[in-house]
């Protein structure tokens, strides 16, 4: 069944969006991520014009962001303090990927940067977490006790410090504002919304309990990109409501499954198939750049 | 079954070009008998649209050695091509050209060969086949050829359908009639297309004849893009208030289950 979008002046196949944005919302639910750094791939694979793509897909992760963490908020599952610093963090960073962006543009080497930060960051985060969390099940398995976690170094002690309640710890809140930060200027690179990077920076970085971070992951994601997605409307006029209907249809439904399924799974399983799963986007990606092109020309702005 | 569409067409075409010869203006006849004129002049977008065909016929003076070459020009914008160059060992998109007006679409419809029916002048001039009527202004990268840009440009634009070259896709009819079906693919961009229809004469040109169709927006599918047109912001406002309403929806209907 096909479907005419007026933004992007071109038909889709209407049942296969909605199929894929359910599977990428289920991932959204269960991981805490968007999903946008599949999604915006696919579409691009589909012939959507990139700033169609781009600004599109991320009214799907709000709309797959929130519907995860409203059912996260009434667990308790989300820490909002950490979220809020996170937030501020990241509308920062953001700002100054999107400049980053523009002048890259000026030069001609957009296109670069883009794939070479989705490739980087793609692996290196995916295959991290793959290897840490099949380590634990491994440890797990064996029955040996977990390692024990490396202090903190001793003797920098940062400013500004800060209680959080929720998560049990008592931090520093230029950690978390740096890593916001450094998420959403990779985010605003990426067009996405980021949350790839804010779940193992959570759990690694800031040993956030496995419990809150799905959920105050979803509340900092559906902030940017809601942010964004009119930022991007506002510039670019790319947003296809046509499109993002399918999209959102696809991804609220897919989301909530994610959470109820989320619940029935131990959060090293979680992070696993979160690792596989963003591994697999970025090899995908990888051995698509390496082939060497059939046809050595493309039309502007493409991945 | 194609015979009988065919004879239809025919049928319709003889119907057409009688009324047209006494009421319609929307026909352009030159004084020696040359006509042409299109099967519809608005084309409706919708949620459904999947993409067109137009016929453009008329008829010529009866000679052996007239040349029909049927244009279709889409509305054009400027166009960047990129060349994948190797980084690291990756095939990225690198070294952007860009074309200042390149149509959006382009169809060029003959009974034979282009090159047997113009000059290579002419076809430059006029803009009879697709690399001619893509405008480059940019600079080109130092090592690069703006030749082989421009025959990338037409290239890929092929490929999604949007330029078309057919030297088999004008037929003759007897009485000096002819006739050029157009497919106008679903990616065709709305807006104003030209239909030029000109007339060669021993490599000659001899007469012109151009009129307009519409490619529309209709319904939701105008509604939304004159919105997001006028309102980029509120637009935006207004995507995300989808989005955010959706999930609600989405957790308070299905999320309450555990």
């Amino acid at each position: 069944m096909h479907v005419y979008l007026p933004i992007a002046e071109m038909p889709v196949n209407a049942l296969l969006v909605l199929l894929l944005s359910g599977a990428v919302g289920f991932l959204s639910g269960l991981l805490g991520v968007g999903g946008g750094f599949i999604m915006t791939p696919i579409l691009l694979f589909m012939g959507v014009p990139p700033p169609v793509a781009v600004a599109t897909e991320l009214s799907q992760v709000t709309a797959s962001s929130v519907s995860g963490a409203i059912s996260y908020s009434r667990r308790r599952l989300i820490d909002l303090r950490m979220a809020a610093l996170l937030t501020l963090g990241g509308l920062i960073g953001g700002y100054w990927g999107v400049q980053l962006i523009a002048v890259v543009r000026e030069l001609g080497q957009a296109d670069v940067l883009v794939s070479l930060v989705y490739v980087a960051f793609l692996t290196s985060i995916g295959g991290l977490m793959l290897w840490e969390s099949t380590e634990a099940l491994r440890r797990q398995a064996l029955g040996l006790p977990p390692p024990r976690p490396k202090a903190r170094p001793a003797g920098i002690v940062l400013p500004l410090q800060m209680r959080f309640p929720r998560s049990g710890l008592t931090l520093s809140i230029l950690p978390p504002l740096a890593i916001g930060a450094g998420a959403g200027a990779i985010g605003a690179i990426m067009g996405v919304g980021g949350g790839f990077l804010l779940v193992p920076a959570m759990i690694y970085l800031l040993r956030m309990p496995a419990n809150v971070v799905v959920g105050t992951s979803l509340i900092v994601v559906l902030i940017t990109s809601s942010q964004l997605t009119v930022q991007q409307s506002a510039v670019n006029g790319s947003v296809d409501l046509v499109l993002a209907a399918m999209l959102i249809t696809g991804g609220v439904i897919g989301a909530q499954f994610g959470v109820q399924a989320g619940h029935t799974l131990p959060p090293e399983r979680l992070r696993t198939m979160l690792g596989a799963v963003v591994l697999a986007t970025g090899l995908c990606l990888l051995v698509s750049l390496l082939l060497p092109p059939g046809e050595r020309y493309a039309l502007g702005g493409g991945l | 079954m194609r015979r009988a569409a065919s004879a239809s067409a025919i049928f319709a075409l003889f119907a057409m070009l009688a009324a047209a010869l006494f009421a319609a203006p929307a026909i352009a006849q030159s004084s020696d008998g040359f006509v042409a004129a299109v099967t519809e002049d608005q084309i409706a977008v919708s949620s459904t649209f999947s993409g067109a065909r137009i016929f453009v016929f008329g008829a010529t003076p009866s000679r052996r050695a007239d040349d029909v070459v049927v244009v279709v020009r889409g509305p054009g914008g400027p166009v960047t091509v990129m060349r994948r160059e190797p980084v690291f060992g990756l095939w990225v998109n690198s070294d952007p050209v860009k074309f200042e007006a390149a149509p959006g679409f382009f169809a060029v419809m003959t009974a034979k060969p282009l090159s047997q029916i113009a000059s290579r002048k002419a076809i430059w001039e006029l803009g009879l086949d697709p690399a001619g009527a893509a405008r480059l202004t940019g600079a080109t990268p130092a090592d690069a050829d703006p030749g082989a840009y421009r025959a990338a440009l037409v290239r890929l634009k092929r490929a999604q359908n949007l330029y078309q070259e057919n030297p088999r896709g004008l037929t003759r009819l007897p009485g000096g009639l002819y006739r050029s079906p157009v497919a106008l693919p679903a990616n065709a961009p709305p807006g104003e297309y030209r239909v030029e229809v000109y007339l060669f004469r021993n490599r000659k040109l001899v007469g012109t004849e151009t009129s307009t169709i519409q490619i529309k927006r209709i319904g939701v599918e105008r509604m939304i893009h004159d919105f997001a047109d006028r309102f980029p912001v509120l637009y935006g406002i207004t995507a995300v208030l989808v989005a955010l309403g959706a999930g609600w929806l989405a957790s308070v209907t299905l999320g309450r289950r555990t």
